[in-house]
């Protein structure tokens, strides 16, 4: 089987490069993009398997991915936020708009794996 | 006293307020500074007009006595303008706070123009209002005039590292010279004396562009208990004209109607130096040629110094200029109100390499005291609102030992020989006499760091403080699942993230960007989480508090210093348990 395909939206390089190696380690092929601009231009040309990214992304935010990935896109990929703050009206708002979980900073790498699989077993058994 | 130059300022102020208000911008800034300034002018207008109507009335009653004792009327006119200018001060402080906080919204280059306007327009207001003050305060007889010993030497040194920041041309040179048969110490009013030399010198480098502006002190007369000196103040600038000169200590009274338009100012500087001239009882004289240049002659008496008065000098330490004083990375907190000092202050302390932090207020320098460690406090014995003493106290009373503890030393433009009493009673650990000299300071900043370090270290309580864990990778060590080059490179991009972190920072604090720091602080913490860097994860807490609740840019500045001075140590400890969590070191 093909491995899935997440895109991992952090522009903390620390994390990201921490993130991608546990989740490959674990079996998946993960893009790493740092900005928000960029995110929006991968997943307008090919969706992944599942998204992860941070709230607070330069010039394209979390929130704004998820309502854009919903609204626009009509995609039903599961996609996890991550924020340093877990400033519970961003948090609301993200669910609202469609985001499947949503996980604090620090990150627990394994945590956030079980997360992953979870949303991912979910999205694609059926 | 004319207000109309008053209300002249005010109404271009209004005009500008209103021309900003015209463009876009409507956020909660705009609607509030609208809303002081409104507050701002009605007071204005009901102490300037409502004292104008009331007069006719009282003077019909006391007409008498006014024709009577024309110095008491100027005496009766003086208080008021004291009070009105005291009272206009705190809504223009406002107005001036909101100004500031409009500059930190995002603005559009045309707003930023109109704000920047408005922002010098209300400066301008303000040092008029200021110098109101003090010119009426003067002519009322309010102001004191102190009698204290000095060492002339070290206040024009200070007078003249202040006009050198004055000065922005190149092209002007600046010269002082000082009779070597002065005494050294004398018997006077200091500060009242760097004023008048302050405000000719001001002048001098207003109204020069290229030439050079000289400062010289020469022995007048020298007899048994006292001196005169004579101070010269001369300038190569465009010099003032026979007719104008015998006006030019008038109060409003600038040599031409169109030199405010051109240099600014409200025409009262040379008023005001006329007024503590007369009030030293020494005398002031001008002598100019039209595109020539100015010399200002002042002449005033100084009492000597003899060995009894001498007695109540503050012992100068005496310091071997030989012994290597290093005072890098101390941290000091200076309690001092006068802008002018902090000014000196800061910018002595920043050349010997010490962490300053500078407040005028004593509630938030004792807030200060209690979050972060300091090696020492210089304090300012007469401050407004809480004075040095009071403060003294609050720390000597303070429960943590390395806050009571702390060396204090009090800095005072005079000491008579029960102040020294007083500060010994309240804790003050020593003093210096101002205006003092660098190195003076420096010997004695440095004297009492080194006591109070070698009886901390001999008790043993700091020790603990600087070998706790500043840092802790294990956590992250662990998610590397024994990658230790994912460690390493972890770790490297870690180091990257607070380089650019600090980078931000001071870009941003010379953009005044709160939002940008505030941004900035908030990224760097998730990284700081993982390594568990705590005493930097709470600085940034703190910084990104300060940045979402106001502007505080000292103590930004202050937090921004404390992060740089602490992130050495943080790195040395990563580096630390990197060696050991290495394979090869079992």
């Amino acid at each position: 089987m093909e491995p899935r395909k997440i895109l991992l939206a952090e522009d903390d390089e620390m994390l990201a490069s921490l993130l991608k190696y546990r989740l490959e380690k674990e079996g998946y092929a993960v893009t790493v993009r740092s900005d928000g601009k960029a995110v929006k231009q991968d997943i307008s040309a090919q969706l992944p398997d599942a998204i992860i990214s941070d709230i607070m992304m330069p010039y394209f935010s979390g929130i704004e991915l998820v309502d854009y990935l919903r609204n626009n896109l009509k995609s039903d990929i599961p996609i996890i936020l991550i924020s340093a703050a877990s400033n519970e009206e961003n948090v609301i708002s993200a669910f609202k708009l469609g985001a499947n979980d949503f996980i604090a900073k620090p990150v627990s790498p394994s945590e956030l794996l079980i997360r992953v699989s979870k949303e991912i077993e979910r999205f694609y058994r059926t | 006293m004319d207000t109309r130059e008053l209300l002249s300022h005010l109404a271009k102020l209004e005009n500008g307020l209103d021309d900003f208000s015209f463009t876009e911008l409507s956020t909660a800034e705009a609607s509030a500074l609208k809303r002081t300034f409104a507050s701002f002018k009605h007071g204005l207008e009901e102490k300037v007009f409502g004292a104008s109507i009331s007069v006719p009335s009282s003077d019909v009653k006391s007409k008498q006595y006014h024709v009577d004792s024309k110095v008491q009327g100027t005496f009766q006119e003086s208080t008021l303008i004291a009070n009105v200018s005291h009272e206009i001060r705190t809504p223009l402080n406002g107005v001036l706070g909101f100004i500031d906080l409009l500059k930190d919204t995002s603005l559009s280059s045309k707003q930023s123009e109109l704000v920047t306007a408005l922002d010098k327009a209300s400066n301008n207001l303000m040092d008029i209002i200021n110098e109101l003050l003090e010119y009426s305060k003067l002519a009322a007889g309010h102001e004191k005039f102190e009698k204290v010993p000095f060492n002339l030497a070290n206040m024009i040194g200070e007078v003249a590292f202040l006009c050198k920041t004055l000065i922005t041309s190149k092209d002007v040179l600046f010269k002082v010279h000082i009779d070597k048969s002065i005494p050294e110490k004398i018997i006077g009013d200091p500060s009242k004396l760097s004023q008048i030399l302050l405000n000719l010198l001001g002048n001098a480098v207003k109204f020069v562009d290229n030439g050079a502006i000289t400062l010289q002190v020469n022995l007048k007369s020298n007899k048994k208990n006292r001196v005169h000196l004579e101070f010269l103040v001369s300038d190569t600038g465009i010099g003032i004209a026979n007719d104008k000169l015998k006006h030019i200590f008038d109060s409003y009274a600038q040599a031409e109607s169109d030199t405010h338009l051109k240099y600014g100012g409200s025409g009262l500087g040379l008023s005001i130096v006329k007024e503590i001239v007369d009030n030293l009882k020494g005398c002031i004289a001008v002598n100019s040629t039209l595109g020539k240049g100015t010399t200002f002659k002042v002449i005033l008496p100084f009492q000597k110094v003899d060995l009894l008065t001498d007695d109540f000098l503050p012992k100068v330490k005496e310091n071997d200029t030989s012994r290597e004083i290093d005072l890098t990375g101390k941290r000091v907190l200076v309690f001092e109100d006068n802008i002018m000092n902090q000014k000196l202050m800061e910018n002595r302390l920043k050349t010997w390499g010490c962490d300053t932090f500078i407040t005028d207020n004593g509630i938030y320098g004792l807030k200060l005291l209690e979050n972060h460690q300091f090696d020492i406090v210089l304090m300012d014995l007469r401050m407004p609102k809480m004075n040095g003493y009071e403060i003294t106290e609050r720390i000597r009373q303070s429960k943590d030992s390395t806050i009571s503890k702390i060396p204090i030393i009090a800095l005072s433009a005079d000491f008579s020989a029960t102040d020294k009493k007083e500060c010994k009673t309240i804790g003050i650990t020593d003093f210096i006499l101002k205006p003092y000299n660098a190195e003076e300071l420096k010997g004695v900043i440095y004297d009492h760091i080194s006591k109070s370090s070698a009886h901390i270290s001999n008790s043993g309580t700091t020790s603990t403080k600087n070998d706790k864990a500043l840092v802790n990778i294990e956590a992250i060590y662990a998610e590397c699942m024994g990658q230790s080059e994912l460690l390493d490179e972890l770790v490297r991009l870690f180091k990257q993230n607070i380089f650019e972190f600090i980078g931000k920072v001071k870009m941003h604090l010379q953009s005044s960007n709160f939002q940008g720091i505030g941004f900035a602080a908030h990224k760097i913490k998730s990284s700081l989480k993982m390594l568990e860097a705590t005493s930097l994860l709470s600085i940034c807490e703190k910084i990104s508090e300060v940045c979402k609740t106001g502007n505080d840019k000292n103590y930004l500045n202050f937090l921004y210093h404390q992060f740089l001075d602490e992130y050495p140590n943080v790195e040395h400890q990563i580096d630390e348990q990197i060696e050991r969590l290495s394979p090869n070191n079992p």
